[in-house]
């Protein structure tokens, strides 16, 4: 009696794996009783006699996946359910075939397609914007970048040159690309006040952007005639090399200030501690986020990852890198109010939950999951 | 010159002999300091262990180069030793960087002596590199013998019983992966989001920090944080009777507790030492 | 004390306080050791690269395969082959092939699970939730957590200026990220020693075995 009941109540269905590729088949349990010890899958095809084990159903969900690489999508499978109870197991086989298909769309990353629409568009929104008026679009400033006037004052008043030291990634970094928009403002204040400056180089090519970038800012400043190409060097390809020597050139030519922008790795501290045992103002920036507490301990100022891109942004306003900055910025912005509004939800529903009405935790379950 | 000032020019030499002798001596003349277990570390040895009998394997992937050995193979041969002792199947995966292959043959040479009843192919699997990175975490998503192949040793992966049941994420109970890099995210972007595949990580303490808010959200399982993190595995492993082995990461430990007060020590002193100058140099 | 009779410990040994020489003066022992890493490293790479990725994975499916599908594999090689016209001035533009085939490829599975997983994810970590305060404890970190995700964010909020209550928030989260500075600080300081660590038991144990 208690067998009959036990089978009578025990499906099986088996059914395609939503929101995937294909290959994979759902086998979904219903109406099992607790007592249930563990619960093993087993596979055949069509024309098969005999059921060959697929794997062990989770007795907690009662589901299993089979994605076996044998799977076929198209083709029809049968499961079988074997239930281990206490004193008996009780089989159960699906009542119709599983039939892999792959899905063209995947459902459970519409949040994600709604967010990227809204956010590209954003963006690109503001590089049309920044386009038509580059300065009508507000970006405040970065206090470090009054610290570089500042900089360079004091260099000039010492007679000492100043350093503009480059991180150890390309130019297809977007740091060394901000860093390079610094450079061309360090390199305009150093010709007008006539300060020598010297740029390292980790790469050959930043090298040469670097050379176009300081003779464009002589230029601006009034002063062609001062701008010498050797004053922007390449030392090395290599990592303490290169760290060697930017600390050999800082001990022997003791500048008055250091600029170290770009992405750097584990050399971070050395140069920094290097540039303040010569007693120079360093103003550092990078997006390498090991490596700030290092230039945050060891330098005067420091751009904090995207505030490097902002202040170059603020520097140079740039269409695509200002339209970036305001995109991400209103990105923030919808962040922090759905998170706001998350916790006023979910802490009301939560206290009305508790008077009885769950209708409100409800729907913040449902947001919380739609994301 | 006063002795604050000589204190704060000092050569950075002598505190480099300081730190060596504060890490020798503990070496040689052992302390035995007890090592606490944190809940991050204990979540990940939980989850492991109540892996066995499930009949889905464990994928340990060493993605780190000898540079950070010291802190990371101790970890992956706690691992390995635990899933030898509760018979947990586990696929050794040989990494996502070249070097990391032999980080790993190391590891599973030196665990593997305390169990002689460990079979190939049926206990444990070892796989080679095989580069791509992303593409690799992706591509184990759809199948371990397409990616692979083969494995280290030039066998048939489906040829062995390990690897003929176990050939995607589907049958992996979870991903371990020890790396000082940024891999552990590219595992929880590729692996944990697209397939839903439980990860924990391995870190060197450089990386730990910026890894707990993916602890917090319940992206890893459990994270073992540089050398500590890995005496913390040793000790459960010790707790629960399994052998160790020789146990690398505790006996730094000592050192390591002796030179963190030396630090905090010298930080204290430097600090009082610079604002003691200053003070005199404002008050001339 | 059992000194290794392992050539290649003592090899190690021997590079190991070659390197740490740098530590006393830079010295050729420190340079020879340096340059014999820098060329180790790369050699080992690109041999593992070659027996384990283009002969198994390229040159076995191509010269010794028998299905007609092998030859898709030519498609991927004609691209990377593409990769090498960075050396000529002249055909330097048709690197942008390759590149824009990746960059297309890269940015298309890993921006969704980008969202998911550092956008999404973190912000429904951030919400708080009625679970979040089973012990009140848990309950103030998770408070503390809020705050500090919130006011960091305006920090970094560059569309406006820093004042009032922006401004406030702005120097709050600023705490909070020097705090996240000291604490990443202290974890590199243990991560540093943990390498010496490491290395003084390799000499200890392994090479001159005065330690257990």
């Amino acid at each position: 009696m208690i067998l009959f009941i036990l089978f009578s109540t025990i499906t099986v269905k088996a059914f395609d794996t939503p929101n995937d590729g294909g290959g994979s088949i759902t086998i979904k349990a219903y109406n099992v009783p607790e007592t249930v010890k563990k619960a093993l899958v087993y596979r055949k095809t069509e024309g098969d006699t005999t059921y060959t084990f697929a794997g062990v159903m989770s007795i907690l969900s009662y589901r299993y996946v089979d994605a076996n690489s044998t799977i076929k999508n198209g083709k029809p499978y049968y499961y079988r359910v074997d239930f281990y109870f206490p004193d008996t197991v009780i089989s159960v086989e699906s009542d119709s075939p599983g039939i892999a298909y792959a899905q063209w769309y995947d459902k459970t990353k519409t949040s994600s397609l709604i967010f990227l629409i809204v956010f590209s568009t954003l963006v690109l929104v503001f590089i049309q914007l920044a386009k038509k008026d580059p300065e009508g679009l507000y970006i405040r400033k970065i206090p470090a970048l009054d610290a570089i006037d500042e900089a360079v004052g004091r260099s000039t008043e010492l007679g000492k040159p100043t350093f503009f030291v480059h991180g150890l990634l390309g130019i297809t970094d977007a740091g060394t690309l901000a860093a390079l928009t610094i450079l061309r403002r360090v390199a305009k204040k150093v010709a007008e006040y006539d300060t020598p400056i010297l740029v390292t180089n980790f790469d050959p090519i930043v090298m040469t952007a670097s050379q176009e970038t300081v003779k464009q800012a002589y230029t601006e400043a009034g002063r062609p005639d001062a701008y010498n190409e050797k004053n922007i060097i390449y030392l090395t390809y290599e990592q303490f090399g290169y760290t060697a020597g930017v600390d050999g050139l800082m001990v022997r030519e003791k500048p008055g200030a250091i600029f170290l922008q770009g992405y750097f790795f584990a050399e971070s501290l050395i140069l920094a501690e290097t540039g303040h045992s010569v007693g120079a103002i360093q103003i550092a920036g990078t997006t390498a986020k090991e490596q700030l507490p290092f230039f945050v301990a060891a330098c005067d100022y420091v751009l904090i990852g995207e505030e490097m891109l902002a202040a170059s942004s603020y520097i140079g306003r740039e269409p695509v890198m200002l339209g970036s900055v305001k995109g991400a910025d209103w990105g923030k912005a919808f962040l922090m109010g759905v998170i706001g509004i998350g916790v006023v939800l979910g802490t009301v529903g939560a206290i009305l939950q508790s008077a009885g009405n769950g209708a409100l935790m409800n729907v913040f379950e449902k947001i919380l999951a739609f994301f | 010159m006063g002795f604050w000032d000589r204190f704060l020019k000092i050569d950075r030499r002598w505190i480099f002999l300081v730190v060596w002798i504060a890490v020798v001596i503990p070496l040689i003349k052992p302390l035995g300091l007890p090592t606490h277990i944190t809940p991050p570390v204990q979540k990940l040895y939980d989850f492991i262990d109540d892996l066995q009998g499930e009949e889905k394997a464990v994928l340990l992937s060493f993605d780190f180069d000898p540079s950070t050995m010291p802190e990371l193979l101790p970890m992956g041969v706690a691992i390995i030793r635990h899933c030898f002792a509760k018979k947990i199947p586990i696929i050794v995966y040989g990494g996502l960087y070249p070097q990391g292959v032999g980080m790993a043959k190391m590891a599973i040479d030196m665990a593997k002596t305390d169990f002689p009843d460990i079979v190939y192919g049926r206990d444990y699997v070892f796989l080679g590199y095989v580069p791509g990175v992303s593409l690799v975490i992706l591509s184990i998503g759809e199948s371990i013998q397409g990616t692979f192949g083969n494995d280290y040793f030039g066998n048939r992966l489906d040829t062995l019983p390990l690897t003929m049941s176990v050939d995607n994420y589907e049958k992996i109970g979870i991903v371990v992966d020890l790396s000082g890099s940024s891999i552990p995210a590219a595992w929880i972007n590729y692996a944990y989001q697209r397939y839903g595949c439980r990860i924990g990580c391995g870190t060197t303490a450089v990386s730990a920090a910026q890894y707990y808010p993916y602890l917090q959200t319940g992206q890893f399982v459990g994270m073992l944080g540089g050398l500590k993190g890995a005496a913390e595995y040793e000790e459960l492993l010790e707790r629960n009777g399994i052998p160790t082995g020789r146990r690398e990461a505790t006996i730094g430990m000592d050192a390591q507790s002796v030179v963190h007060l030396l630090i905090i020590l010298l930080i204290i002193l430097g600090n009082i030492g610079f604002f003691y100058v200053r003070r005199r140099e404002r008050r001339v | 004390m059992h000194i290794s009779t392992n050539p290649w410990v003592w090899i190690a040994a021997i590079l190991t306080l070659a390197i740490y020489s740098f530590l006393y003066k830079d010295n050729p022992f420190y340079k020879f050791a340096e340059h014999l890493f820098m060329g180790l490293g790369i050699g080992y790479g690109a041999v593992i690269l070659w027996y384990n990725s283009i002969i198994p994975r390229l040159w076995n499916p191509l010269a010794h395969g028998t299905s007609p599908s092998r030859f898709y594999l030519l498609i991927p090689v004609a691209l990377g082959l593409l990769a090498l016209s960075i050396f000529s001035r002249r055909y330097s533009w048709l690197i942008k092939y390759p590149l824009a085939f990746y960059m297309g490829a890269v940015t298309g599975f890993s921006v969704p699970v980008s969202f998911e997983a550092y956008i999404f994810e973190q912000a429904q970590g951030t919400i708080l939730k009625h679970s979040m305060f089973s012990n009140p404890w848990l309950g103030i970190s998770n408070i503390i957590m809020f705050i500090g995700v919130i006011t960091t964010i305006t920090y970094f909020y560059f569309s406006k200026h820093h004042k009032g209550l922006l401004g406030k928030s702005a120097r709050v989260g600023i705490v909070y990220i020097m705090l996240a500075f000291g604490a990443s600080f202290g974890y590199t300081v243990m991560a540093r020693i943990s390498l010496l660590i490491g290395r003084m038991q390799f000499l200890l144990h392994d090479w001159l075995g005065i330690i257990k």
